[in-house]
Order: C-alpha cells, then structure tokens, then sequence
C-alpha cells in the first residue's frame, strides 16, 4: 500500500502575528485582535503571551480584561490580513497544485509525489514562508488530512512559550492509530465541545476508547455515526485534498448590538437577511434547494435548522417564508436572541420548467427582476417592499 | 357457438382490442376477451371500465353464442398459428372454448359470458360525425400536451368542445397547452363540452385506420361516456368529471419577437441539440438574434457539465428586439413533430413568459409553451 503525504499547515496566531508586523512594538506584549468590551465585542485571536494568561479566542473582550486588566485591545485589520494570507497560499500553490484551503490561515497540500521526505518539506516550506512573509507556522504531517490536521494542533498545543510554536510533527505512515490513542477524545472531529462530556460519561475518554470498541457497541449508543468516527478514531481518512465545490452555499447574518427577543424584530431581520440572500443569489444566476436558519443565544450555544424542496429558489418571499417556519420550530416568545442567519445551499444553475397554470411564480419573478434592476442602478436602498416602509422609521 | 374466421383477421382484431384489457384486474372476466357472434359476423370485446373497444370480424358462423376467453392466452395462440382458416367450437356445458387450425388443436378454459360487463349500444341518431382522417390529426395534435401525472387527472384528459359547426381539442400539463380547431362538414343539434381521457383518443387514433371513413361520435346523457363508432369497430370511453383549465385566458395574446424558421430546420436543430440537453435537464437555450441587414439567425445551444456542450446556428425571419430563451427540448420536438407546413412561427414576449408556437398558414392549430427559466 502506497501512504500519501499530506501536510496540515497553519498560521500561528495570525491576526496577532500580522499585527506585529505592521507594529513591531506588540513584540512580546499582552495582547488581544478583537472588538471592543463596551459593545459586545468578542476576542478574534490573542498573542502568545496573552494565552498564557488563559485569554482564548471567541472570550468575550469584557471578561478577558476582567482577568487581565492590562490585556492591550488591537482592533483588526482585516485588509492586511487577507493580502498576508494570499502570499502565504501563494506560496503553497507553487510548492504543489494540490493546495486546499480551508480557512485564512490553515491549508492542506497534498505532496506525496515529491521526492523529498514529509518532514524536509515541512521544514523547507515553514522557512520559506518565515523568509518571504515573516509570519511563522506550524504544520502537522501525515499520510492523512485527519491525521494532519491533530498533528498540527497537538503540536501547537505542548507549545507553553510566549513567542509562537513554530511547530513541525510528524506521524509516520502505518502509525496513525497507536498516534491518536492516548489523545483525548476532544482533539477527534465530530465530537465537539457539546459532545465531550457525553462521550466521557459514556466511557470514552481517549481517542483510543473509541477504536477500540467492539462494532455494534457505539452503534447502539450514537446510530449512524458511529462507523465513521470508529473509522476517524483508528486513524483512517481517504478524503482527497482538493478545492472543494466552488461555492457551497450563500448566507448572511446579524449579531444585534443587544440580545433581542422581540418577534416583529426577530421577523423583519428574518425578512431583510432572506432578501439579502436572495438578492445574492440572484446576481450570480444560482438558486437552492435547501434553506437554513442558524440562531445564536446569549450563551454563545448556536442551533442550525434546514428544510429542503424538491424546485430550487431563489425567491425572498419562499427562503423568507420557510425561515419563519423553522424560527418557530426552535424559538418560543420570550426566548433572548444574540444571532441570526440565513442560508441558502445545494444551490444550482439549473433551469427548471416553468409552469403555464400557477403564474404566481413567475408574476413573483417578474416583480423581482424589476426591482434587482433599480438596485443595480440606482443603490439598494432605492426599491422597497411595502411592508419594510412601514417598519421603516425614516 | 361454431364458427370459422381468418386467422390473420382474428389476430389483427385481438391486437386492437386487447389495449383495452387491465393487466392486473382483480376482476377476473375483465382479463378476458368477449367473443359473440353478432348478426353474421364475430364481434370481439375488451375493456377495462374506463375504455373499452369492440371490434367486428366477417365469419362464417354455424351456431350462435357467447364466452369470455383470457386475453393473453387467447392472443398468443392465435398469433402462433398458421395463416389458415381457424374453427371456434364452445362446448358450452363446459365453458370450454376448442381452437383448431390446420393440424393444431386447442381448448381454453373461458368464463360465462353473462359476466361480462355490457357494452353500452350508441344511438347512432343523435352522432357527431368526425372525417377519420381529420379527426386523427386532431388527436396527434393535441394529445401529447396531456399530463401523465395520475395526480391531476383533469390534465390527463382532452377537452372537447362541439358548436357552432366547429370542434376544438385542447390539453395542457400545466407546461404547456395544444388547442386545434376543425370545422364540422355536418351541424350538431346539441353542443357538446366533455373531457375525454387523452389515453382514450389515442387508442382510438390507432384504431382509425380508413381515412376515407367517418368517426360517429355518441354522448349519451348523464351517463358520463362517450362512444366512437366506425364501420366495423367501436370505442366507449369514460370521461372525466372535473373543470377543465380556462386554457383562453391563458394563451397569450400579443408577442414582441416573431420568429418565423423552417420547420425541418427547427426540428433538426432540436434532434442534435436534445442528444446533449437530455444529460441536462432537457435544456435548451435559443438566442433569437435580428440582424440590420438580412436574415436574423436563432443560436441554439446545449450544455451538459458531464457531456459536453454545443451550438446550432439557423437562419430565421425575425421581427421584433432580441432575446434568450430556454425551452425543454423534448417540448419542442413533440411540437414540431406534429407541424406539416414548411414554416413554423415562434413568437415570444420575455424569458420566463410563455412562447407560441404555430404552423404557418394554418390558423387551425397553436401551441403555447413555457420556457424554461431559473427557478
């Protein structure tokens, strides 16, 4: 059998490292890239030094200053972060085409075809980087992205300096299992953070509980997904690396400034985020079948409801009409909200058959048309909807 | 019963009124045939409630009577025998049928035939009388725009109006709607407005082969059918009870592009242009594009993401501003397969409103169809 060489690559606390660059004087300093504690303003990311204090990213900024008073707030600069993201993929794509990115600052690339061993190309690629950008990294390595992917974060993780780890770790082919075994089951996707206080007290503490189980065991505890978290626990992963399907869905979301809990706010965000989305999708000639409603409460806890049709959309009043329904699945009066989204998926170019006897579809099309046309030309804010004038206060 | 019949005249009338037997009837008489003897000639019997077909043989007949035989036993062996003279004996104590034809010998078990569900007897009087070759037109122009979606049935009917010397065919499924119209060489006494299944009329065109003949058509009141009487075969047909679209309010009106392509031409483009779009969705995309000068031309285009793509390009008359439009390919087809004239018009207003299309210099017939659009 032949083991492909993957390597999981990512950026060590980017937003702060790229802070750095651009004001040498953070060098060493207790600091955190996020909003502002007045508002609801959470951390993005935070230096080394500032971990080592116990500050972690998506705490909110008021109790990170609550537990260090000194904590230096940089307000992102989400320009200069994208273009030192784009030098550093740059990079990758010249070391192989087989780049896939999966966020600002982390990527998989596939080099199995190139002679050199994994670790050598870890250490050339992490110094090139260093060399051409100054930001520093950390890469796992493994024959596959699963693997890779924990490598690096345990790596990362044994680091306790307060400069950045800098990390390179390698699992050997054919050693992936007895690798993962001793992990804590946190470190496995799929379990999450919700999940692992379940799985303990189902028993599974360490990654190696999980591959060891015997078939049918894990099956009765959790159904279907148990064959493929025993598979991920044992080490297996035969997804290739590649760029995933271009776009996979399109969404828009608001975090209120307060937490609300007022239906006809709750509705008209519903509604304006539905039009959004639907306006996008319109621009780009794509439609869905699948409409999803993500909702955040003021403890951060965040559900996702979906419902799929048979006919692809791209209509506000359809997305908006099936997000009420999902609201009032999972939202009852009184119930604060801190975050609302609204998604559109399996999306498709595809052209569907109009029909002749119901021309409440296209009368619906028409009227739409019309109005993404005096958007264009005009500003979005030109053309509304009867309803949104009168919620209008202007 | 005795009788004797050519075997390829009883093969021949078995395959017509056998499209009428139910393949899985819990009754078990409507799985057969009726054969009677019927003032000097066999008639042959099938339905299935909702349609039934007779057809009348000549024979030389011996001995009066009756028997229901298993339509597919009894057809397969006919159909299997020599080209001779065949001799239909009923033993009628034993309900058995005994087949013989050259040095074959056969007997086949049948049910009484006071089981049988009578045919209704048309009032020959009070009929519509439709030129075979007219009415058959009629029918392959309009039936295909019936729906097959057992949902609606409404849809899957052929409304027919008779008046005012005139008979109108109309179907639609919901996609599209064909609407042809024939004067009548004969009045009608009584106007008639029923929907008859399409599946019906169709069988009914296969029957009509005589184009020199004419169609009887019998709505006997309040009984919910409808009979086709021919010289020597007969089609009773439920109707179907519901309210038909108001296809007239629908049929659009006024177009702001006409375009006007040879109708071989079309029907090509579409064929090189399905063998693509059928990995697709059936999507066809025309660009109606007039020119300053000349001719305008019609791009049709085809794009699978597994197959492949394509383009045809035609030279069409065009009046009015340019437009992109897509169609269901195989519409488009069964449309233009229908069309006799050299030239067929396409007239359209927008993207996603329906398009017409008509043969032209007949007005007798259109056809309305909706585009495909983004949905």
């Amino acid at each position: 059998m032949r083991y492909r060489k993957i390597l999981h690559i990512d950026l060590d606390a980017f937003f702060c490292s790229v802070e750095e660059l651009l004001n040498p004087d953070l060098k060493g300093v207790v600091f955190a890239v996020g909003g502002s504690p007045d508002s609801r303003g959470v951390v993005s990311t935070c230096s080394y030094a500032a971990r080592k204090l116990g500050i972690h990213s998506a705490m909110p900024m008021k109790t990170a200053l609550l537990k260090v008073p000194g904590l230096k707030i940089v307000y992102g600069h989400y320009k200069k972060y994208q273009f030192y993201s784009e030098q550093v993929m740059e990079i990758l794509c010249d070391t192989t085409p087989l780049v896939e990115q999966i966020s600002i600052d982390e990527a998989f690339l596939d080099v199995t075809d190139m002679p050199q061993k994994g670790a050598a190309i870890a250490a050339a690629l992490q110094k090139r980087i260093r060399d051409e950008t100054a930001l520093p990294c950390s890469i796992g390595i493994a024959s596959n992205k699963l693997v890779a992917k924990i490598a690096t974060n345990i790596a990362k993780s044994s680091y306790h300096g307060d400069q950045t780890p800098r990390a390179i770790l390698e699992v050997p082919a054919g050693k992936e299992a007895e690798f993962l075994a001793p992990l804590p089951i946190k470190e496995l996707w799929g379990i999450g953070k919700k999940g692992v206080p379940q799985f303990i007290k189902m028993g599974y503490t360490t990654i190696g509980d999980l591959a060891k189980t015997p078939d049918g065991i894990l099956e009765k505890q959790i159904g279907q997904f148990a064959s493929t978290l025993k598979k991920r626990a044992a080490g297996m992963d035969d997804r290739p690396v590649g760029n995933e399907e271009d776009i996979k869905s399109i969404s828009n979301e608001t975090t209120f400034g307060k937490d609300i809990d007022d239906e006809v706010e709750i509705e008209r965000t519903l509604r304006q985020l539905s039009e959004k989305v639907a306006y996008r999708l319109r621009q780009q000639g794509l439609s869905g079948k699948t409409i999803r409603l993500k909702i955040r409460w003021p403890d951060f806890e965040t559900h996702t409801r979906q419902l799929s049709f048979p006919q692809p959309t791209n209509h506000d009043t359809v997305i908006y009409q099936s997000i009420l329904r999902l609201l009032h699945e999972i939202w009852k009066p009184g119930m604060k909200v801190r975050l609302l989204g609204v998604a559109v998926a399996t999306l498709t170019t595809t052209l569907q058959q109009l029909s002749i006897l119901d021309t409440r579809y296209q009368k619906e099309d028409q009227l739409l048309q019309a109005m993404d046309d005096i958007k264009k030309r005009f500003g979005k804010k030109m053309i509304k909807r009867g309803w949104d004038v009168q919620d209008d206060p202007e | 019963m005795k009788l004797s019949v050519s075997q390829p005249q009883l093969a021949h009338g078995l395959g017509i009124v056998t499209r009428a037997v139910s393949p899985r009837s819990t009754l078990p008489v409507l799985n057969n045939i009726l054969l009677a003897t019927d003032e000097g000639r066999l008639r042959l019997s099938a339905t299935n409630l909702e349609l039934g077909i007779t057809k009348w043989i000549g024979a030389q007949i011996q001995e009066e009577g009756s028997i229901t035989i298993p339509a597919r036993i009894f057809s397969d062996l006919i159909g299997a025998l020599p080209g001779n003279t065949v001799d239909l004996t009923l033993n009628t104590r034993t309900q058995t049928l005994n087949i013989h034809c050259g040095t074959s010998n056969f007997d086949i078990k049948g049910i009484d035939a006071q089981e049988f569900p009578p045919m209704p007897v048309p009032d020959l009087q009070n009929g519509v009388e439709l030129n075979i070759s007219d009415f058959k037109e009629m029918i392959q122009q309009v039936s295909f725009a019936a729906s097959t979606d057992e949902a609606r049935p409404v849809l899957q009917g052929v409304m027919m109006e008779i008046g005012n010397n005139e008979i109108t065919l109309a179907a639609t499924d919901g996609f599209r709607i064909s609407v042809k119209k024939t004067s009548l060489s004969t009045p009608v006494s009584a106007p008639v407005k029923v929907i008859i299944p399409a599946r019906s009329l169709s069988e009914l065109a296969r029957i009509a082969t005589n184009g020199d003949e004419t169609i009887s058509m019998v709505v006997p009141e309040g009984r919910g059918q409808a009979i086709f009487h021919l010289k020597d075969a007969e089609l009773v047909s439920q109707l179907i009870d519901g309210k038909f679209p108001d296809y007239n309010a629908i049929i659009p009106r006024s177009f702001k592009t006409n375009t006007t392509i040879t109708t071989v031409e079309f029907q090509k483009a579409c064929r090189q242009a399905e063998i693509i779009a059928r990995e697709s969705n059936n999507v066809i995309r025309m660009h109606i594009q007039p020119q300053e000068q000349g001719p305008g031309i019609v791009e049709f285009s085809t794009q699978s993401e597994e197959r492949g793509s394509g383009e045809v390009v035609l030279e069409a008359n065009i009046d009015g501003p340019e437009l992109l439009i897509a169609f269901n390919v195989s519409y488009l087809l069964n449309v233009l397969d229908v069309i006799s004239t050299p030239n067929t018009i396409l007239a359209t207003n927008a993207d996603n409103t329906p398009g017409l299309i008509r043969p032209v210099g007949d007005e007798s017939y259109l056809h309305v169809i909706m585009p495909m659009h983004l949905g």
